[in-house]
């Protein structure tokens, strides 16, 4: 075909025009990759800290506000003539508990594909001094608060929903719904470090010897226990001299939905069966995330989306400008050809052609320029922080102490962490056909201005002008 | 056959008007050789422009076998041009990028002529003006008087009725001028083309057996050979 010929000749024998042209596309372009690709690297990042917060899969989280402060004495007691030592494991004060049965329900909403119940507990472990243990003030001797530590019973038939669906595990192997009835349970990689834990060991919990099947490791800031056990173990275990027995009850539901956009309505359907419940979405959460990630995802979406279409119309105009030269420049050669009979709309296509490969050309040049543009943005880019609540699932912190007369606890309701996030900017397959999209358009555009320009010269007008 | 009757033609320049070519009548026949010659600016390449179909007149008609390119449409004037006008032009306006014979080709595209007869006829072209061995050769790699010859191949190929030259020879020395004059002559009585040539050269013009002046936008018959005299048709 001629007009490959042509195209051919025309971009090989005047290869610097069409390098410079798709030098211009390409800069527009990589500039709209390098920031669609650290748009996608902070979204993902908050990704990473909500999937912490919230585990992997779920989309909307069902929690019971406590219904009272529980402040103050957990539970008293009397020293007698020796020590006497207690494992309690009892539920966090800062979370109240829903009815097990409130986890079917929620599963039969319109919308929900799963909901997995979950319960938080606190395994404490004091032993109560003797009389003559206590010092003149009162005070019992140290190391009378024993070890405590949290664990987290799983819903066994909904793994991959909820906090425990985030961690990975690092040796051993996951529960499964074969543990129902087993007393095995999943360690925290940092707490089993720190106790010198691992596969096969055997941990009290609740007073239980509890066989270590696997260790997890969770992502940084996600609100991990320290152990997660079968929820029907928790349930049966867990109890105190002060309250009561939490058999069939849970104090979190994990939700996952069919879509985003099912989520206002599945909040509003769990509200309205049970009131009283706080029901929270990722999104909601995301607006809680305060920090330099925070700032980062404005900067990407307002100043990147404009520095992107700013550059990207930089280069449109810079290209079609470039290519109407271009065409000045051949305005004679166009004429000739307008005399040999060749009609206006080939000579347009023919300016088209070579506008579309040189908008390839572009393209491929603009998707190198992203990839090193965000390679920079990861190499350069401080490691953002995110500051979040904790996970609407984990009890607030607590600290508790021991006294002559029991053991009392405060808890801090508004208690925050802070997630340090590295930005590792991704350039998408999307961002890549953006890209190629992108510089098509402007290789179109760029060729319809130069053709719009010769179709308006009469022959014998472009035959006199000069090159 | 030419026939051109009462032909203007009027330029707009700042606030004036002027007049490029003022009531022209001029008849050419088949087979004809007719030569124009005259000063720059007095009209000679807009009335070559008019007859090639690539500029319309402002007054008057100009029939090609009875057809007015005045009035044409514009689809219309690029088909005569594609198939019955073959032109010649003083800098030869090679596409710089196209070998030789992909600038010969270059006028049997709009004919939509299949690619192996495209590159048969262009070398048949080039062959004809004594340019067989450089067919592959870019215009920048030729001599001024081959870049005329496949001009003159590349005019020549699609076989028109019409071969229009403006000054072919303005950019050439004297010998390869006389090369060009010739060769034109020869496929001229070879074809039975009708050859409009304009030139400056007094010398080449009297070669042919009709000569015209333009002067200030008015033709004027100098020398008729079918009359043997000068006469005026305008």
């Amino acid at each position: 075909m001629f007009f490959l010929t042509f195209l051919r000749r025309e971009l090989l024998r005047r290869m610097h025009r069409a390098v410079f042209v798709a030098l211009g596309l390409s800069v527009g372009v990589g500039l709209v990759v390098t920031v669609t690709a650290a748009s996608t690297g902070v979204s993902n990042a908050q990704t990473k800290v909500l999937h912490a917060l919230y585990g992997i899969g779920t989309d909307v989280t069902v929690t019971k506000a406590a219904s009272s402060k529980r402040d103050g004495t957990l539970f008293s007691f009397s020293p007698g003539k020796v020590p006497v030592r207690h494992n309690y494991m009892i539920p966090p004060p800062g979370l109240g508990v829903i009815d097990g049965a409130a986890v079917a329900r929620v599963a039969k909403v319109h919308g929900v594909i799963a909901a997995a119940g979950a319960m938080s507990l606190l395994d404490t472990d004091i032993t109560v001094p003797s009389q003559s243990q206590l010092s003149a003030s009162g005070k019992p001797p140290a190391g009378s608060l024993g070890n405590h530590f949290t664990v987290n019973g799983v819903d066994l038939a909904h793994l991959k929903l909820g906090p425990y669906a985030s961690g990975t595990i690092g040796s051993g192997r996951s529960l499964a719904a074969s543990d129902a009835r087993s007393d095995v349970a999943v360690a925290d990689a940092g707490y089993a470090n720190a106790h010198g834990l691992k596969v096969g060991s055997t941990m009290s919990i609740a007073g239980h010897d509890f066989r270590v099947v696997g260790v997890t490791r969770q992502p940084r800031g996600g609100g991990s226990a320290d152990f997660y056990i079968p929820l029907t173990r928790a349930q049966a275990y867990a109890s105190s001299p002060e309250t009561k027995a939490v058999s069939d009850k849970i104090d979190t539901i994990y939700v996952a939905v069919t879509n985003t956009a099912a989520i206002p309505a599945v909040r509003t359907e769990i509200n309205r069966l049970l009131p009283g419940t706080t029901v929270t979405s990722s999104s909601s959460l995301a607006d809680d995330v305060t920090g330099s990630l925070t700032s980062a995802t404005s900067l990407a979406t307002d100043l990147g989306r404009w520095l992107a279409i700013v550059a990207l119309i930089t280069a449109f105009a810079a290209a079609s400008l470039l290519t109407a030269a271009n065409v000045a420049r051949r305005t004679r050669e166009f004429g000739t050809l307008r005399t040999l009979g060749w009609r206006t709309r080939r000579i347009i296509g023919q300016i088209l052609g070579e506008s579309v490969v040189t908008g390839l050309a572009g393209a491929v040049a603009g998707i190198a320029l992203g990839f090193l543009g965000a390679a920079l943005v990861g190499w350069l880019a401080p490691e953002l922080t995110a500051t979040v609540a904790q996970n609407p699932g984990s009890p607030p912190s607590e600290n508790i102490t021991l006294n002559s007369s029991g053991m009392r606890r405060s808890i801090s309701p508004y208690s925050t962490h802070t997630i340090n996030v590295h930005l590792d900017a991704q350039v998408t397959l999307a961002a890549i056909g953006l890209a190629v999209g992108l510089a098509l358009i402007g290789g179109i555009i760029a060729g319809l201005y130069g053709g719009w320009r010769i179709s308006r010269l009469r022959p014998a007008e472009a035959l006199r002008r000069v090159e | 056959m030419y026939t051109l009757s009462g032909v203007g033609k009027t330029f707009r320049k700042g606030d004036a008007t002027v007049a490029a070519l003022q009531d022209v009548d001029l008849t050419i026949e088949d087979g004809d050789w007719l030569t124009i010659q005259g000063r720059t600016g007095h009209g000679k390449s807009t009335l070559l422009n008019i007859l090639a179909g690539l500029d319309r007149p402002t007054t008057g008609t100009v029939e090609l076998d009875g057809r007015d390119l005045a009035t044409m449409r514009e689809r219309e004037l690029t088909e005569v041009r594609a198939t019955s006008i073959g032109f010649v032009f003083q800098s030869f306006n090679l596409i710089p990028t196209l070998s030789a014979a992909e600038n010969v080709e270059a006028a049997l595209v709009p004919l939509g002529v299949p690619t192996a007869e495209r590159r048969t006829r262009a070398a048949e072209a080039l062959a004809s003006v004594g340019l067989g061995g450089r067919v592959q050769h870019l215009p920048s790699e030729m001599s001024g008087g081959q870049q005329q010859r496949v001009g003159i191949a590349r005019a020549l190929v699609k076989r028109p009725r019409v071969l229009l030259a403006d000054e072919p020879s303005g950019n050439l020395d004297e010998d390869t001028r006389d090369e060009i004059i010739q060769l034109l002559s020869t496929l001229r009585e070879e074809r039975n083309l009708t050859l409009v040539l304009v030139t400056h050269d007094t010398t080449l013009a009297y070669r042919a057996p009709r000569v015209a002046v333009m002067r200030n936008g008015r033709l004027m018959m100098r020398r008729d050979s079918r009359t043997d005299k000068a006469v005026s048709d305008s």
